[in-house]
């Protein structure tokens, strides 16, 4: 028992884990190590732990005695060092609802050691449809051959290129025989349409294939296409690879993408998605990709939450490393955490009046839970309680400096999401409005390209009724890189 | 609830920017206040080569006097350690401790309430109120809300409106 995980660590339960808890972990756990469904080495040693811990934590008996015998938990044991800060110290009681801002960020501890860099279970989804054709698919093919070539011994790689339906390019398997499986993917030829699904699932099938915790297992979907019809389909998909620890990322070439599909597809698993305007730069977003996947330090950071009654988690938002929305439900997948660039959330709650009648509210209260890359069995779930004090009367304070600069750049990210959610319902001139606002603000930050295009999207508005294909990814994307980078490309 | 200032729209207490138009809501320059030292004093004074300051008086009889220069004419303050400068509008309950609007006020861009001259210790400081068209000290222009300490001799400016301060 010395060297192992206790069991609360196995199941990634807290020590005080409702029976109903225990047995849905212990579910979740068995469907994805189950020796029918999984055949990765070692993984069928940690389902028979799993069930050894299952076994003794399901019975009450076994369980008092079993934690009598536990050690008490070291604060050195926490997979993750994190920091919280609140816009403010305490809440007010108010007659009318009230907002607080809370700013996570998660790092590797800063005793751990460099680990090397993890082992990768990477499948590339590549469309080929018909629109494709010319340089797109020529850089395609290059960028998979220098990524193939990156590839470690034991890294595990696949290719999948789908159009009306999908194809197994390579097979997922540690890479040999180099220069064959390069000459499988000089051969691909664009032709048919754009059917996501079908490529995404066989992708996701050879991931399957060698799924085990301690590596990044991911999906990189290219696309430059709409699909039709299958959006709801994929989704579930998501959330099913999501179950697994498999991680999917979405690159759109082109304004022809249906970008929300790509961001919800992505979010659901923690992953990101990419704009990518030009063929030129296919290349260097993949390859960034690819980069970042291989500095991971812990995948699958997983937020599992309550949020009381009277509280509303509004907004939630990946300022780091890869900027994007995350769901607003539980389980929030927050992503990997990437070393020398620290996971950092931004939340917005609304209070209810209701709430601020007790001494202190809880916002949020949870646990979360991540794979170290490292380390075959599991890490210890971290709780994560958000609480703050009430009092009766309003302090003026300055929020931290960290927050307000934080919201000063999403602010722009914002006014770009309220633009199109009006542009939907038809307030065109709010609309508009918006975007205008937008501009002012982007050439006070000297984002000058930016800020003509959103001034161009409001007069498209006010003539065409919508925002044009492109304008609105030029907006949304550029005033997200906004957030990472501090400030972006002028072309 | 805050109502922001730029285009009223309605936020909830605790926002930080308006989410209508993105304007902050909250200050935060409060820790900027006070910065001014004895040396910027020191150095607007040798820099425009005045006179050497008088010490003001202890009785609050007439400590100081507004020279206005277009017109010539002097002001003097008394009875009080606190003067608001303005000039004063039909309608509005705010007056000023000191109207100016005879001396030109509004062509000259004053605002209603401009600006405050203070007798603090031995002190005489001044202030601009956010007026619309600033005070300027000697021909630099004031931070609105900082106090700066003046001097026997210095030329004032509201808006285009020119004195000079005479200190007993």
């Amino acid at each position: 028992m010395t060297n192992k995980q206790d069991y609360y660590t196995l199941l990634g339960l807290m020590r005080n884990a409702s029976a109903e808890d225990i047995r849905e972990a212990y579910f979740k756990a068995a469907r994805r190590l189950h020796p029918d469904k999984n055949t990765a080495p070692g993984e069928t040693e940690i389902f028979l732990d799993v069930h050894e811990a299952y076994e003794v934590l399901s019975n009450p008996k076994k369980r008092a005695k079993y934690d009598s015998t536990l050690l008490p938990e070291k604060p050195a044991d926490i997979p993750l060092d994190q920091r919280l800060l609140f816009s403010r110290e305490s809440l007010v009681r108010l007659t009318e609802p009230q907002l607080i801002y809370v700013l996570m960020e998660f790092s590797h501890p800063a005793n751990s050691q460099a680990a090397p860099a993890p082992s990768l279970n990477l499948c590339l989804v590549l469309d080929r449809s018909t629109s494709m054709r010319g340089a797109n698919m020529d850089v395609v093919k290059a960028t998979a051959i220098q990524i193939m070539r990156k590839m470690k011994p034991q890294d595990i790689f696949s290719v999948v290129a789908f159009s009306d339906k999908a194809e197994e390019i390579i097979p997922a398997s540690p890479s040999t025989e180099l220069s064959k499986l390069e000459a499988r993917i000089h051969m691909l030829q664009p032709s048919g349409g754009t059917e996501i699904f079908s490529g995404l699932e066989m992708g996701y099938n050879e991931i399957l294939r060698n799924v085990h915790h301690a590596q990044v297992n991911h999906i990189i979907l290219l696309t430059d296409g709409r699909t039709y019809g299958d959006e709801d389909k994929c989704i579930n998909l998501a959330h099913r690879a999501t179950e697994q620890g498999v991680g999917i990322s979405g690159l759109g070439i082109g304004s022809e993408w249906n970008d929300n599909f790509l961001d919800d597809l992505a979010s659901c698993t923690g992953g990101s998605s990419m704009y990518i305007s030009r063929p030129q730069d296919i290349q260097k977003n993949l390859l960034d990709k690819f980069n970042s996947l291989g500095s991971a330090y812990a995948e699958e950071t997983r937020l599992d939450f309550k949020i009381p009654e009277g509280i509303e988690l509004r907004y939630a938002f990946r300022l780091q490393p890869e900027a994007g929305v995350l769901s607003f439900n539980s389980p929030m997948m927050l992503g990997p955490i990437v070393r020398e660039n620290n996971l950092r959330i931004l939340m917005e709650f609304v209070v209810q009046p209701e709430s601020t009648l007790q001494e202190a509210i809880t916002l949020l209260d949870g646990k979360i839970t991540v794979s170290l890359m490292d380390e075959p069995s599991p890490a210890r779930p971290m709780p994560i309680c958000l609480i703050r004090p009430v009092t009766d009367e309003a302090r003026t304070e300055i929020p931290s400096l960290e927050i307000v600069e934080a919201l000063t750049r999403l602010k722009l990210y914002r006014l770009q999401e309220q633009a199109r959610l009006e542009v939907t319902a038809g307030d065109y001139d709010q609309a508009s409005e918006h975007l205008n606002r937008l501009a002012t603000h982007l050439l006070a930050q000297g984002e000058r390209g930016l800020a003509r295009t959103a001034l161009l999207e409001a007069e498209h508005i006010q003539q065409d009724k919508s925002f044009s294909q492109q304008g609105q990814k030029e907006i949304k994307y550029g005033t997200r890189a906004l957030l990472t980078s501090g400030r972006s490309t002028e072309d | 609830m805050i109502i922001c200032p730029n285009c009223q729209h309605k936020e909830m207490s605790g926002a930080i920017y308006c989410s209508e138009c993105g304007a902050q809501l909250i200050d935060m320059t409060i820790t900027t206040h006070k910065i001014f030292t004895a040396e910027t004093r020191q150095a607007f004074k040798d820099s425009t080569g005045q006179v050497q300051p008088i010490p003001p008086p202890e009785s609050l009889q007439s400590w100081i006097s507004l020279n206005m220069i277009e017109s010539g004419q002097i002001l003097p303050l008394a009875d009080r350690t606190e003067f608001t400068l303005g000039r004063s509008a039909e309608a509005q309950p705010i007056v000023p401790d000191v109207d100016l609007t005879p001396y030109n006020a509004y062509a000259n861009g004053v605002s209603r309430l401009h600006a405050v001259l203070k007798l603090v210790q031995d002190q005489i400081i001044i202030m601009d109120l956010g007026s619309s068209n600033g005070t300027y000290l000697n021909g630099t222009r004031l931070i609105p809300y900082v106090e700066m300490p003046v001097v026997h001799g210095d030329v004032i400016y509201l808006g285009k409106l020119k004195m000079q301060l005479l200190i007993e």
